[in-house]
């Protein structure tokens, strides 16, 4: 009896077949877990020992340039972190990364309503505080100290965002 | 009347097989399946954790998945 012309062609017989058992596959679940769980510890490990750039102080605008109730928008501490800052109607001055907490759009300036205002989904927060108004986000804008010293504005430093959380 | 135990038909069980030939019950895979769901949400929560600088909330999550890993470990050795 001649071989089948489809056995040529998949040479395959059940000796060469690699089964895999059902305790095989619960062991390589196991495994998969234990690599989860270190996947887990080293971004804990990596979350606790990275530097975080809070900036060091540097001049923004001359504060002639930023009426109330206007924005200018700089990058703060590092030329890939967009900033806003914000001249508030009565003469206050904020400053605010300008990443949304939510994912990461740009958040703009809205005077009429004082708030800051993401367009990507409609992510509302506080022109005075960054606190989350409404939306999506549920951290605050990391916020940056400012100063006017001789007409100019400046820039002290980013505040971690445990720090931000903690304003009123 | 005695009996002998050929007479009354009894069979002594047949050797357990060695514990690396049971067969494992389905249940146990679907159990170690939810945990390894868990531990796949874990890794969302520990990596938003680690964009939010939060280092406390990375912490918890890495314990609760080590936590998960050594259960489903338990489970696999034990319930079977």
């Amino acid at each position: 009896m001649s071989i089948p012309l489809w056995r040529e062609d998949f040479p395959l017989t059940s000796a060469g077949e690699d089964a895999v058992t059902r305790r095989e596959f619960v062991r390589y679940l196991v495994l998969a877990s234990g690599g989860f769980a270190a996947g887990n510890v080293g971004i804990a490990l990596w979350s606790s020992l990275r530097s975080i750039n809070e900036g060091e102080p540097r001049s923004i605008v001359a504060l002639a340039d930023v009426p109330e109730g206007t924005a200018y928008l700089f990058d703060y501490p590092t030329g890939a972190d967009p900033a806003i800052l914000v001249h508030l109607p009565g003469g206050e001055l904020r400053a605010f990364s300008q990443k949304c907490t939510h994912l990461g759009c740009v958040v703009y300036y809205h005077p009429e309503e004082d708030e800051m205002v993401c367009p990507c989904h409609e992510g509302h927060f506080s022109a005075d505080s960054g606190e989350v108004l409404a939306g999506p986000p549920q951290r605050p804008l990391g916020r940056i100290d400012v100063e006017v010293r001789d007409g100019t504005v400046w820039a002290l430093g980013q505040e971690p965002e445990s720090a931000a959380r903690a304003i009123p | 009347m005695t009996t002998t135990d050929g007479d009354s038909g009894y069979r002594p069980p047949p050797p357990r097989p060695p514990r690396s030939q049971r067969e494992l019950p389905a249940a146990l895979g679907v159990f170690v399946v939810v945990l390894l769901s868990l531990q796949v949400f874990l890794l969302t929560v520990g990596l938003d954790a680690l964009l939010a600088d939060d280092d406390g909330l990375a912490w918890v999550t890495a314990g609760l998945s080590v936590v998960l890993a050594a259960g489903s470990a338990a489970f696999y050795r034990y319930l079977r």
